[in-house]
């Protein structure tokens, strides 16, 4: 034991010591580390990632034809295509894109039509999660997209489709452009190189993918070929750290740049720190309640006006939200074409009795609901909000059972059409208007409003009408009328549109976040 | 131990099938369509009955096939491969802690019993066995890393610093094989905080159980004989009543391994420690059947391998014991 001890101090001190060696390394001028919570990330191939994580690092190092840039999802810019026209033949819409001459891709080699169409027709072939943006939303099949020589590009969609909603799918990860041969020289057993893409990447973007250790960090590299200004910063290091106290310690240490997940009470108190900054991030996301239009007394309109009616909108964003989030009452999100910001209902009981009793419900109703377990968007655990939508119904004589539920029940029985009340949310999967009032408005499309069991076939035709209306004005007004006939006649309450925040150091600049999930890192500098 | 093995293969199997909820739904998401859905679990044979997919499951095992993950898309051997080297490095190391800081500890209690040293470690054993370790974690972390800066932050590396090359997935004996000290030091120094973390309970437990144990045998005949004889103290206790006084800490020390395998979610979720806990919850919560089952499989076979160990160690420390 006496000949252990000053082995065991000497340990101690070596291990503790900051002085020998590199000690804490605070990351250089020329890495950027963004930290997350990346245990969503499955796959960095294009045309299977869907989740948060792997969409933020596809577009970094993928290009798509068009693009929405920063904030603004309403103007769509030229990337991989300088230009496309939209014609109508009678039977089809011809999609025409002319690619930008020069650009190559990492491996070094020239970006085709070729290749457009291989990286297209790979995701429609390969049919994981994204492929039915491709399919049903834009009802194409493989052979769809043609190359008319090596720098146009010609897709053929189906009259039921949207160009619109078409190119707006453009923009998102699922259009990106896959070196074809690269994929190729990867194949195994028929599968396009997806085993190969899950964690390698082939693309035209500012950057290249340089590794990815599950559950512990991926790499992004500048692209030497990048036919783009070059990126401020030459690596990006996104590094999982699930845990938002961590985050915030490693902001506040210098020891990361960006923090994606903190909470609001952890961004209200490092904005008063010198050396953070705290800047929020737009979401298209909506936290509502389904009700079962089938199941009475929810099946009158009168009753689930009566349930709008009763809700403390003002008091839900104020007090449980903190500000981070908006008041938003319709089904098309702030931020997309089409919103519209009407917002009538706040807490009125007497309004609400008043419609129950005209409903031949006088003394009120029990009803379920189910709410999932663990945070809300937001910052607010969901079993929070519920028992305020609780203590708001039961002024107006509504008993409502609160039921958390773990997400793989609760959708279980959401997609079977057996939720009384359902408190989720929905994101769109297309930054287009239709991406979400089809969903809400249209039963056939078998998504919320047949979860909901609501059957509305005018609300069904206008939304088909508004998703192919070319004309920008007549389309605005057609989602005006959609979206007031389901603010008043629909099955949901539509409670806010939350926000996110990110924790930055002081110097990082040029940071900007898509409200689709993802941000630029080209831009960013520090 | 296959009998063992089998009896929570069929348990975990049948009660991951009972639970109601669909993985499919989970791994896919709220807006996957139908004829994804039915293609998917079609994929996975999760449309045949249950007695089938365990048959089917269990036919796969003899072959060394653990089977698809439904939420990571992987093989779950592949899935294990990475994050058991992360799980074990850390067990290991707060078994370590708990061995090294718990049984001093219990044994200087049983020799100074109800004098200072003995209540202060008695309290500390209370404290360490209540601290909720989630709030024990951030407190470390918090004093350690962000005041001090004495220690580095959460993962097994700095950023900046380039995994050595991969060969057991133990990053100390990696960076040891190759050859590479700096990786070797700060792996060592990222390891310090979630083992102090994870370890502090099992050091309580086992300070405890020695303390007990140690005070049983002190009082008896044999001891007073050797004092009798002349035996210096530190000889008596270290040489006589220790040797003993393992025998029932042994057990203690072999289950809290188990424990540490298995329980280490939180400690990996402050320190983004990539292991297997955080990955069990996860299959768990999602109804991943494949990676739930390959998990507890994993963690039965190790448990019952060092159980295995501390019977043999009993053999050797206790004369009476015989085996066949």
């Amino acid at each position: 034991m006496r000949k252990l001890m000053p082995v065991l101090l000497l340990l101690a001190s070596l291990l503790t010591s900051p002085a020998i060696g590199p000690g804490l390394a605070a990351p250089a001028a020329n890495t950027l580390v963004y930290v997350a919570d990346i245990s969503d990330m499955i796959s960095l191939d294009p045309a299977v990632a869907y989740e948060f994580s792997g969409i933020l690092v596809a577009q970094n190092v993928y290009d798509t034809l068009v693009a929405f840039e920063g904030e603004n999802l309403t103007t769509l810019k030229p990337r991989l295509a300088q230009s496309w026209t939209i014609r109508d033949t009678g039977s089809a819409w011809n999609v025409t894109f002319k690619l930008r001459p020069g650009v190559k891709f990492s491996t070094g080699r020239p970006v085709t039509a070729e290749a457009v169409a291989f990286s297209i027709d790979r995701v429609i072939g390969l049919n994981k999660s994204p492929a039915f943006l491709f399919k049903d939303v834009a009802g194409l099949k493989e052979g769809d997209t043609r190359a008319i020589d090596s720098t146009t590009v010609e897709v053929t969609l189906p009259k039921t489709a949207s160009p619109q909603a078409f190119l707006s799918v453009m923009s998102f990860t699922v259009g990106a452009v896959v070196d074809p041969d690269e994929a190729k020289a990867h194949e195994s057993g028929g599968d396009r190189g997806e085993a190969w893409l899950r964690n390698h990447s082939a693309g035209t973007g500012p950057y290249m993918l340089e590794r990815w250790d599950t559950e512990s960090r991926a790499v992004l590299v500048a692209n030497p070929n990048y036919w783009g200004t070059k990126p401020k910063i030459a690596r990006v290091v996104i590094q999982h750290v699930p845990e938002s106290s961590t985050q915030k310690f490693m902001v506040e240490s210098g020891d990361a740049d960006i923090a994606a997940n903190i909470t609001p009470e952890q961004a209200r108190d490092m904005a008063r720190k010198g050396n953070v900054k705290v800047q929020k991030g737009k979401l298209l996301q909506l936290v509502y309640i389904g009700m079962n239009a089938k199941h009475p007394p929810l099946d009158k309109a009168k009753v689930r006006e009566a349930i709008r009616s009763s809700i403390d909108y003002d008091g839900i964003v104020r007090s449980l939200l903190r500000g981070e989030a908006r008041k938003v009452q319709t089904i098309v999100p702030e931020g997309l074409f089409g919103f519209n910001a009407s917002a009538p209902f706040q807490a009125n009981v007497a309004k609400a009795k008043a419609l129950l009793r005209e409903a031949g419900v006088p003394r009120g109703f029990a009803v379920d609901m189910l709410v999932p377990t663990g945070p809300a968007p937001g910052g607010v655990k969901w079993s929070d909000i519920a028992a305020k939508v609780q203590s708001d119904l039961s002024k107006a004589g509504i008993k409502v059972t609160i039921k958390e539920t773990a997400q793989a029940q609760l959708l279980n029985i959401y997609r079977a059409q057996k939720g009384q009340m359902v408190m989720i949310l929905w994101g769109p999967d297309f930054p287009d208007p239709d991406g979400n009032a089809t969903p809400f408005s249209d039963y056939g499309a078998k998504s919320i409003a047949w979860r909901n069991a609501y059957e509305d076939a005018a609300a069904a035709k206008l939304a088909k009408q508004a998703a192919l209306e070319p004309d920008s004005a007549k389309r605005r007004v057609l989602y005006k009328q959609l979206t007031d006939r389901i603010l008043h006649q629909g099955p949901y309450v539509i409670l806010y549109q939350p926000t996110t925040r990110f924790a930055l150091r002081k110097s990082v600049a040029g940071f900007v976040w898509n409200p689709m999930a993802f941000a630029e890192f080209r831009t960013v500098s520090k | 131990m296959v009998l063992v093995l089998l009896g929570v293969s069929v348990l975990t199997f049948f009660i991951a099938h009972v639970v109601p909820g669909d993985p499919v739904l989970v791994a896919l998401g709220e807006h996957a369509r139908e004829e994804q859905i039915v293609a998917y679990r079609r994929a996975y044979g999760l449309d045949r009955p249950v007695p089938v997919q365990y048959a089917v499951y269990m036919s796969r095992l003899t072959r060394g096939d653990l089977g698809i993950s439904i939420r990571t898309r992987r093989p779950v051997a592949d899935d294990l491969q990475e994050f058991l080297p992360a799980t074990i490095e850390l067990s290991s190391a707060a078994w370590l802690v708990a061995l090294l800081l718990g049984i001093p500890a219990g044994i200087l209690s049983a020799v100074f019993k109800d004098r200072t040293f003995d209540h202060l470690s008695r309290l500390g054993a209370l404290i360490g066995a209540s601290f909720p370790v989630f709030w024990l974690g951030l407190l470390l972390l918090g004093a350690f890393y962000y005041r001090l800066r004495w220690l580095p932050g959460p993962g097994r590396l700095d950023v900046v610093i380039s995994p050595p090359q991969l060969r057991t997935g133990l990053l100390l004996v990696d960076a040891v094989l190759a050859g590479d000290w700096e990786a070797l030091r700060n792996a060592l120094r990222h390891l310090v905080l979630p083992a102090l973390t994870l370890g502090l309970f099992s050091t309580a437990v086992i300070a405890r159980m020695t303390r007990s144990a140690m005070l049983e045998v002190l009082y008896q005949d044999y001891i007073r004989t050797a004092r009798a004889k002349g035996l210096r103290e530190w000889r008596v206790v270290a040489l006589h009543a220790l040797k003993n006084a393992m025998i029932p800490t042994l057990t203690i020390i072999g289950i809290s391994f188990g424990s540490l395998l298995s329980g280490a979610v939180l400690t990996e979720t402050i320190f983004a420690w990539p292991g297997l806990g955080r990955y069990a919850t996860a299959s768990a919560i999602s109804l991943d059947f494949p990676a739930v089952m390959g998990v507890t499989l994993v963690v039965a076979v190790v448990y019952t391998q060092v159980n295995l160990v501390v019977d043999l160690i009993y053999a050797r420390l206790d004369p009476r014991v015989r085996y066949e």
